[in-house]
């Protein structure tokens, strides 16, 4: 494996690792949040809340462009001098490891509820942190280019979805903005947590190769085909659905999938579970690897396969106290979102916001 | 760490070249007839099939080890001459290689040479008779093709390099030989494109030869455990073929060949997981066909492994996937059985498995008549008889012929392998379980690594450029870059070959 060490990630990897950590566990309740909160106009916020992710990736950019060849856990440890910034990775640490736990539990109890419904958690989330942690023990370019692979699937997911334009009744919109402002602002946040894993962006730039304008351009181009996905899921449902009947469901993709039958196979929806299951394994495991990375800037340490396996191990144990128990899944939640807003907004605004304050480190002049 | 790793490495190495040098020991031949004839006598242990022919009456002998030698070839290239009376002594034929190292000397009598000796002489004559036998240079049984060359390497690696050399007439063509294995000093032949292929898969190929520390080695397949990079892993990373054509193709794409004296079969690195399913035939068919047929056997890749794996998923969790009308058919198949699906498809799988493994050691009538009785008597009896359900016999049918598409038998038995997990898998989590298991069959090819080259190229890592030869096979002209995977050190292959259509149009206007 020696030739791959040390191979920094093309543009094309960089895109696809970032699109594949956001497309996760969410798209199969995202139309169904978005419309508790925003009703129809739903899709506005989401469109909102992926310009306002956009315009957040220009300051991320601004912070990673100063310090071209350090990952964000070094670069805190730089701009927030040695030991805050290692007590603040600690902190993300656990941020990654509540994100990695809450994907674990939304994915087993998509599971239990759809497909195995006497599966016991422990079965399911031991095998997802199996396969996962097989993905991160070994390089980010391995594992770049396995998310660029599975992309593939990508296809296959907005086929899905497209087919069932033929049934979508555009009225169903309308009216736009009937009940003010409020439900659509209301919204973005719904929104912004779909988005969540734009971290990653962050955290890996210095690990890609390209001129800064490049990476820029690619970082807002996986926003936008993100967006653009969510936008395309949700516009489906929204028109498939009516009103009504869309706050009775709770996974509107699933729900509307299901009404179709095909000739060769009926229940189309279990296949589409399965290509979910895809992109829950990839986000997990970019988390999984961050948490990772993370650990060895605290403690200095090299990318190993035992800190990959403590990581998941932990990842596992801490999933288990919760398991399908509801009550705290939806509390464990909602305190992840909170994190997510300080975790991905708060902090690097602030780092940004000091590291103005600070001289750019002078390797860099040099070369 | 890791420095002192290295020194100490270095040092080893360094240590056993030293000492393979010295190995090579010297014992200079006296002017004594019968102790030189002794001491050869006792180097091969006075085994009793060296010959020694006392000549000019007791003045002088001739040794060979009689099996190996062509005793026409003796007549011809050692008595011939003298007889002719074109020379006087048997030392002072032209084709001698002389010596006075009686150890080299025992070295070529073991090569096949016969020895001259003289009383009162310390020159030691050496001739080339080695008898050989070849079998003819017929087309591998194993991977035969429709259209195109119908030779195949034989047992001889000078013949082996014959067949290469004579396809590509390039001074940078190059070969270089190992003598591998301590006690069966067996011919060990790398080839390559100097200038095309990356140096760095060839130091690391020679580095690895180097290394094998064993008595013997017997066939590629001994080497490429030696020399692959995951031991472990059920995927071959080196393709094993016995097609001139196919090693030519493959050197042109820069990579590197191996042979190995005794053995018919080269083994081409790096490999890719992708160039198991390249053919020869889809070079001599029409592009349309070609690309067809390797999309069929593409898909025989996904049959192979998971249509076992798929159907019990199906029947013992998610009935509700199988659309209206199949429902009672299937239903009505499966009711009858008395075993779960697992126990139907393992059962199944094992009674074909045993089927092509008796098969192939009888004789060709014997192991028809075992398929016969196999495949016809057994499928039918044992649907009939109530322990299999007929579906469940035409998923594993189906499954062992998609297995023996890929025209590479390594990989079709690492496909047959690896059904194993995933119907276990299936069996116990369904389609979950069935993700899960090609999850994992997914990493593993995109981690695994051949010669320090992507195994999974050119898929992961993505190069659209390469997909033209890999899930079809565009036209000849239309690839004119070599592939990236085996890092050529030139990419460009083919130059405007088409211009000529261009002219002809401008012609007619």
């Amino acid at each position: 494996m020696s030739s791959q060490k040390n191979l920094k990630l093309t543009n094309r990897q960089y895109f696809f690792l970032i699109i594949q950590t956001q497309i996760g566990v969410g798209i199969l309740a995202l139309p169904f949040d978005l419309h508790t909160a925003a009703k129809q106009d739903g899709w506005i916020s989401l469109v909102l809340s992926g310009v306002l992710i956009i315009i957040l990736m220009v300051f991320y950019w601004l912070l990673a462009k100063k310090y071209p060849d350090k990952d964000y856990f070094l670069l805190q440890q730089y701009v927030l001098s040695k030991w805050v910034g290692k007590a603040v990775t600690l902190f993300y640490i656990v941020y990654f490891a509540g994100v990695g736990v809450l994907i674990l539990l939304l994915y087993g109890r998509m599971i239990s509820i759809w497909v195995l419904p006497n599966t016991p958690f422990w079965i399911l989330s031991m095998m997802m942190v199996a396969v996962c942690m097989y993905i991160v023990c070994c390089d980010l370019v391995v594992m770049a280019r396995l998310y660029t692979m599975f992309s593939a699937f990508l296809i296959f997911l907005v086929g899905l979805i497209l087919y069932s334009v033929k049934d979508s009744r555009l009225f169903y919109l309308l009216p736009v903005a009937s009940d003010g402002w409020g439900g659509i602002l209301a919204g973005i946040d719904k929104g912004i947590i779909s988005f969540l894993g734009f971290i990653v962006a962050l955290v890996i730039y210095a690990k890609v190769e390209g001129e800064p304008k490049q990476k820029l351009k690619t970082i807002i181009f996986a926003q936008i085909t993100v967006l653009l996905f969510y936008l395309s899921i949700v516009l489906v449902t929204f028109t498939f659905f009516s009103t009504k009947e869309i706050a009775l469901v709770s996974e509107p993709v699933l729900y509307m999938l299901k009404s179709y039958q095909f000739p060769i196979v009926a229940r189309i929806d279990l296949f589409f579970i399965s290509i979910w299951m895809v992109f829950v394994a990839t986000s997990f495991s970019t988390y999984l690897y961050l948490a990772g990375l993370g650990i060895t800037r605290v403690f200095n340490k090299k990318h190993s396969p035992v800190i990959v396996l403590i990581v998941g191990l932990s990842f596992y144990f801490l999933s288990l106290f919760i398991g399908f128990n509801l009550v705290k899944l939806d509390q464990f939640s909602s305190y992840i979102v909170k994190g997510g807003y300080i975790f991905s907004m708060g902090i690097p605004l602030l780092v940004l916001f000091i590291s103005l304050f600070r001289n750019r480190p002078k390797k860099e002049s040099a070369t | 760490m890791g420095f002192f790793k290295d020194f100490f490495h270095k040092d080893q190495r360094a240590d056993r070249r030293i000492s393979d040098e010295s190995q090579e020991p010297k014992q200079p031949s006296t002017r004594n007839l019968s102790n030189n004839i002794d001491y050869i006598l006792n180097a091969l242990k006075r085994t009793e099939d060296l010959k020694v022919r006392i000549l000019k009456k007791g003045d002088a002998a001739l040794l060979y080890i009689e099996p190996l030698v062509d005793q026409d070839k003796v007549q011809m290239n050692i008595f011939n001459p003298i007889e002719i009376g074109r020379v006087d002594s048997i030392h002072d034929i032209p084709s001698a290689k002389e010596t006075t190292n009686l150890e080299e000397a025992v070295n070529s009598l073991l090569r096949g040479h016969a020895v001259y000796l003289e009383d009162e002489n310390r020159r030691v004559s050496q001739f080339s008779v080695t008898s050989v036998f070849n079998r003819s240079v017929e087309e591998p049984a194993n991977e035969k093709v429709v259209r195109g060359s119908h030779d195949g390497f034989v047992e001889n690696i000078m013949v082996n390099i014959n067949l290469v050399r004579k396809r590509i007439e390039h001074r940078d063509l190059k070969v270089k030989f190992f003598k591998v294995g301590k006690k069966t000093n067996t011919n060990v032949a790398i080839l390559y494109m100097e200038g095309l292929a990356d140096p760095e898969v060839v130091l690391k190929m020679e580095e690895r030869l180097e290394a094998i520390d064993s008595d013997k080695v017997q066939s590629p397949g001994y080497v490429e455990e030696f020399v692959e990079d995951s031991a472990f892993s059920p995927f071959p990373q080196m393709l094993n073929t016995e097609r001139p054509d196919r090693v030519v193709a493959n050197l042109m794409e820069g990579r590197v060949a191996l042979f190995s004296e005794g053995s018919p079969t080269s083994l081409i690195a790096p490999a890719t997981f992708f160039m198991f399913y390249q053919a020869p035939d889809d070079y001599n068919t029409r592009w349309y066909t070609g690309t067809f047929v390797r999309l069929i056997r593409l898909a025989s890749f996904l049959i192979a492994v998971g249509l076992p794996a798929l159907y019990i998923a199906i029947v013992s969790f998610h009935f509700e996937v199988i659309p209206d009308d199949l429902i009672t058919p299937v239903k009505s198949s499966i009711n009858e059985i008395a075993y779960p699906p697992v126990v139907e498809a393992l059962v199944m799988v094992i009674i074909i498995e045993l089927i092509r493994e008796a098969g192939i050691r009888l004789p060709s009538p014997v192991g028809q008549t075992i398929g016969i009785v196999g495949g016809l008597v057994i499928g039918d009896a044992v649907v009939r008889a109530g322990l299999i359900s007929n579906i469940m016999v035409i998923v594993i049918a189906l499954t062992a012929i998609s297995s023996f598409v890929v025209p590479s038998n390594e990989l079709s038995t690492t496909l047959r392998l690896l059904t194993f997990p995933l119907i276990c898998l299936s069996a116990t989590l369904g389609f979950v379980g069935l993700i899960f298991g090609f999850l994992f069959i997914a990493v593993h090819l995109t981690k695994l690594e051949s010669f320090g080259v992507p195994y999974f190229a050119p898929v992961a890592p993505l190069r659209l450029k390469d997909l033209k030869d890999t899930f079809v096979r565009f036209p000849i002209f239309m690839m004119k870059n070599r592939p990236k995977d085996a890092h050529p050190m030139d990419y460009k292959a083919i130059g405007e070959s088409r211009e000529w259509k261009k002219n002809e149009q401008s012609k007619k206007s």
